[in-house]
C-alpha cells in the first residue's frame, strides 16, 4: 500500500509515526512546499525575541525520516488532487499516485484585501519559518513596526519585537483585542496591559492601505492617519488553505468536512490537523487549528487508513497566550446564562460560564492553574451546580470531585 | 523484547491527613541543595510539583497521573513534555520549555502547573534519580499514614484486596487506620 501524506507538520508526522508503529511495509511519501525539516511554529515568536534557538524548533533528529522509512519531498508543493485517478499534482506537472491520500496541509495566513498588504517589502506573515527569518532580516534595520491583527499571533509578535526594542502600534479592525478568545472587560485588561509595556494599541482601527518607498513599506495608512513604520506583521487570523481542493469533489466549507474517522467525502482521502472542520459536532468544537487538535487528528486519520477503525474523541476548545509573561487562557464559548467570577485584587481574574448547569466556556487571566480541569468538566458535560462558586477559584481542582466518595468513606 | 512493568505512585484518599509532608519534600527534592534547610535559602524558591487539595473536611494529595495516552505530550508543542523510556514516567525537560502553558491548559487533572517565575512547566517527574537508586519517590516516603504507596500494579491490587478481605472479616474496624482514625485518635488525646 502507498499512502501520500501533503504537508509535513504536526498533523503530518503524528500519522506517519502512528502508521510506522503499525505496519512497516507500506510505503509512505510526505510532500512539503517547504525545504525544511519538520519544525514547530508555535515557538516562532521567540525564536524572533531571540529566546529560542533556531535548533529547538525542530523536533526530530536529521536521521528521522531514513531511519522510519518516510520518503520526504522537499519543496514540492502539491497543486491539485484527482481522486478519480487516484493521483495528485504538483507543481511542474508532475504526478505521484496514492491507495490513501492524507490532507495535512494546514492553514495559511488571512491577508486582508489592503492595498500593498500582499506585495510590499517589509511586510511579512509569522506562519512559517521563512517568515521568521524575514522579520529578523528586516529587524535589523527596522525600528518602528505595525502588527495587524490582536489574535494570539499577532500578540505574541507584539511582544517579540518590543523585546527587539522596537516601537510597535498594535491594530485591531474590532473594537477590543483578542476578540476570538475574550469578552470586552478581559480584553480591556490585556489593552492595558499592553500599553503599559509601550504598545500603542488602536482598536476599532483596520489598516487601510500600505505605503511604501525604495526600501519598502514607510507606513500604514489607519484611521485616516499615517503610522510611519519599517516593518509590518499581517496577523489577521489564520484560514484553512483549501485551494488544492478545486475540482477534486471533495466537500469543505470552512475547512475540509471530516467525520470522526478523518474520512472526507471522497473514498481513500482523509483530511487532518488546521485543515479540518468538524459539521457534525456543536459550533465551538468545529474549527480548532491548534498544535493538539493537529497531532491528535493525525493519529486517528492513521489509524483509519490503517482499515483499524477509530473515532476521534472530539477536538480541544481551549488556547492560551502569554502577553509580556501574563497567562491568557480561554476556552469554549464567551457569553452564557451565568458567569462566575473570582479575583485577587492583582490583576488575576477568572471567569466561569454556565449554561442550564454546565460548563460551557471561561476565561482566565494571570492565574490559569487548572484550566484543564474545567475544560475537561466542559467537554465532558458534567454538571456543576454543586460546586457553586469554587468553580472559579484558582484551588477548584480535581479532589472537588472525590468528595463525595469520601464523604460515604468518613461518614 | 518483553517490558517489565514499572511502578508508579498509588493514593489512597482515605489515609490522607493533609499533613503536607509530601509538599515539603517534592519541592526539597526538586531543590538544588536537596536539604529542607537549603532549600528555604534558595533563590527561586524550589516548587513542589504535588498539592494537598483541601474540600471541607476532605483531602487529596494531587498530581500528575502519568496517563497512559497523556494530553500534555499531544499539546506539547516544542518536544519538551515526554516519557521516559525506562520508567513510563511522563515529565517536561526544562531546556525546551518555552512556557507556553498549552499542557496546562489540556491536563484534566490539573497535574502541570505554570511555574511564573522561571515560566517553566512544573510537575511530577516521578524523582528519577531516586528511583534509579531504588528509593520510592520523595512525596510517598515522606507520608507518614500510607496515603502515597510506590508499587506496582500487581503489587497495589494485591494490597487493596488484602486490605478489603481483612476488613470484610473482622468488620470495618480494621486494624489499619484511615485519615479521620488518625485525626480522632489525635483530637481524643488531648
Ligand atoms: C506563530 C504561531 C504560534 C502558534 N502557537 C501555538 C500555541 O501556542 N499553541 C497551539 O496549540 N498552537 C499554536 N499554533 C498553531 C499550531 O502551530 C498549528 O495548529 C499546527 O501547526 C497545525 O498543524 P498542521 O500540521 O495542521 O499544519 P501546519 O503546521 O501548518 O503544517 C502544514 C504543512 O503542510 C505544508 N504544506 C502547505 N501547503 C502545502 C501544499 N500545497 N503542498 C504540500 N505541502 C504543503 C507546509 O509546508 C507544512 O509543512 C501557532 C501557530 C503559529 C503560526
Ligand atoms: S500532566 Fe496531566 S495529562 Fe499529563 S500525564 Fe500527568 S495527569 Fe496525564
Ligand atoms: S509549557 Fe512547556 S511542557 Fe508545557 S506544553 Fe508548553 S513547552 Fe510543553
Amino acid at each position: 500500500m502507498k499512502i501520500v501524506i501533503i504537508g509535513n507538520g504536526p498533523a503530518a508526522i503524528a500519522a506517519a509515526e502512528t502508521i510506522r508503529g503499525q505496519d512497516r511495509s507500506c510505503e509512505i511519501v510526505m510532500l512539503s512546499r517547504e525545504s525544511v525539516p519538520f519544525y514547530s511554529p508555535c515557538p516562532l515568536a521567540e525564536y524572533v525575541e531571540g529566546s529560542v534557538p533556531k535548533d529547538h524548533l525542530f523536533l526530530r533528529d536529521p536521521a528521522f525520516y531514513s531511519r522510519s522509512g518516510i520518503d520526504i519531498r522537499y519543496g514540492r508543493p502539491v497543486i491539485r488532487i484527482e481522486p478519480q485517478t487516484r493521483q495528485v499534482w504538483l507543481a511542474g506537472n508532475e504526478a505521484v499516485a496514492y491507495d490513501q491520500l492524507l490532507i495535512a496541509s494546514g492553514s495559511k495566513a488571512f491577508v486582508p484585501p489592503i492595498p500593498g498588504l500582499a506585495t510590499a517589502k517589509g511586510v511579512f506573515e509569522l506562519k512559517t519559518l521563512d517568515d521568521a527569518e524575514g522579520i529578523l532580516e528586516r529587524i535589523k534595520t527596522a525600528r518602528r513596526a505595525v502588527v495587524i491583527g490582536s489574535g494570539f499571533i499577532g500578540l505574541e509578535a507584539v511582544q517579540a519585537l518590543i523585546r527587539q526594542g522596537l516601537d510597535v502600534t498594535l491594530l485591531e479592525a474590532q473594537a477590543q483585542v483578542l476578540p476570538a478568545m475574550l469578552d470586552r472587560e478581559m480584553a480591556a485588561i490585556v489593552q492595558q496591559r499592553l500599553t503599559a509595556h509601550g504598545v500603542q494599541v488602536h482598536t476599532g482601527c483596520g489598516a487601510e492601505r500600505i505605503l511604501e518607498n525604495e526600501n519598502g513599506v514607510r507606513a500604514v495608512m489607519a484611521g485616516g492617519c499615517e503610522i510611519p513604520c519599517e516593518l509590518v506583521i499581517c496577523a489577521a487570523g489564520v484560514r484553512a488553505d483549501l485551494s488544492i481542493l478545486e475540482g477534486s469533489g471533495i466537500a469543505s466549507n470552512r475547512g475540509i468536512l471530516v467525520n470522526d474517522h478523518m474520512q472526507t467525502n471522497v473514498d481513500g482521502v482523509f483530511a487532518a490537523g488546521d485543515i479540518i472542520e468538524r459539521p457534525d459536532v456543536p459550533e465551538k468544537y468545529r474549527v480548532l487549528p491548534i498544535w493538539p487538535n493537529a497531532v491528535s487528528t493525525g493519529r486517528i486519520a492513521a489509524w483509519n487508513m490503517l482499515g483499524i477503525a477509530t473515532r476521534h474523541p472530539g477536538l480541544e476548545a481551549v488556547n492560551v497566550v502569554r502577553v509580556f509573561d501574563t497567562p491568557i487562557a480561554s476556552f469554549g464559548t464567551q457569553t452564557a446564562e451565568d458567569c462566575l467570577r473570582w479575583q485577587d485584587g492583582n490583576g488575576a481574574v477568572r471567569k466561569v460560564l454556565l449554561q442550564e448547569g454546565r460548563v460551557i466556556g471561561g476565561q482566565l487571566i494571570g492565574e490559569i492553574n487548572g484550566t484543564g480541569v474545567l475544560h475537561e468538566m466542559m467537554k465532558k458535560g458534567i454538571a456543576a451546580e454543586r460546586f457553586g462558586e469554587a468553580l472559579a477559584h484558582p484551588g477548584f481542582s480535581y479532589a472537588h470531585f472525590m468528595q463525595p466518595s469520601r464523604a460515604v468513606k468518613w461518614a | 523484547m518483553e517490558k517489565t512493568v514499572s511502578k508508579t505512585i498509588f493514593t489512597v484518599v482515605e489515609n490522607c491527613v493533609a499533613c503536607k509532608s509530601c509538599e515539603i519534600a517534592c519541592a526539597v527534592e526538586h531543590s538544588c541543595s536537596k536539604t529542607l534547610a537549603g532549600a528555604i535559602l534558595e533563590t527561586p524558591l524550589p516548587q513542589r510539583r504535588i498539592t494537598v487539595e483541601g474540600v471541607g473536611a476532605y483531602s487529596y494529595p494531587s498530581r500528575c497521573q502519568h496517563c497512559s495516552d497523556a494530553s500534555c505530550i499531544t499539546a506539547c508543542p516544542t518536544g519538551a513534555m515526554q516519557r521516559d523510556g525506562n520508567t513510563d514516567a511522563v515529565f517536561s525537560d526544562h531546556d525546551r520549555c518555552i512556557g507556553c502553558w498549552m499542557c496546562v491548559v489540556v491536563c484534566p487533572f490539573g497535574g502541570v502547573t505554570a511555574d511564573p517565575v522561571n515560566k517553566k512547566a512544573l510537575k511530577c517527574d516521578r524523582c528519577p534519580e531516586r528511583t534509579a537508586k531504588g528509593e520510592a519517590p520523595a512525596c510517598v516516603s515522606a507520608c507518614p499514614t500510607g496515603a502515597l504507596l510506590f508499587l506496582t500494579p500487581e503489587e497495589f491490587a494485591a494490597q487493596r484486596r488484602q486490605a478489603t478481605a481483612h476488613a470484610a472479616v473482622c468488620g470495618e474496624s480494621t486494624t489499619k487506620l484511615n485519615g479521620m482514625d488518625i485525626l480522632r485518635s489525635l483530637k481524643g488525646a488531648n
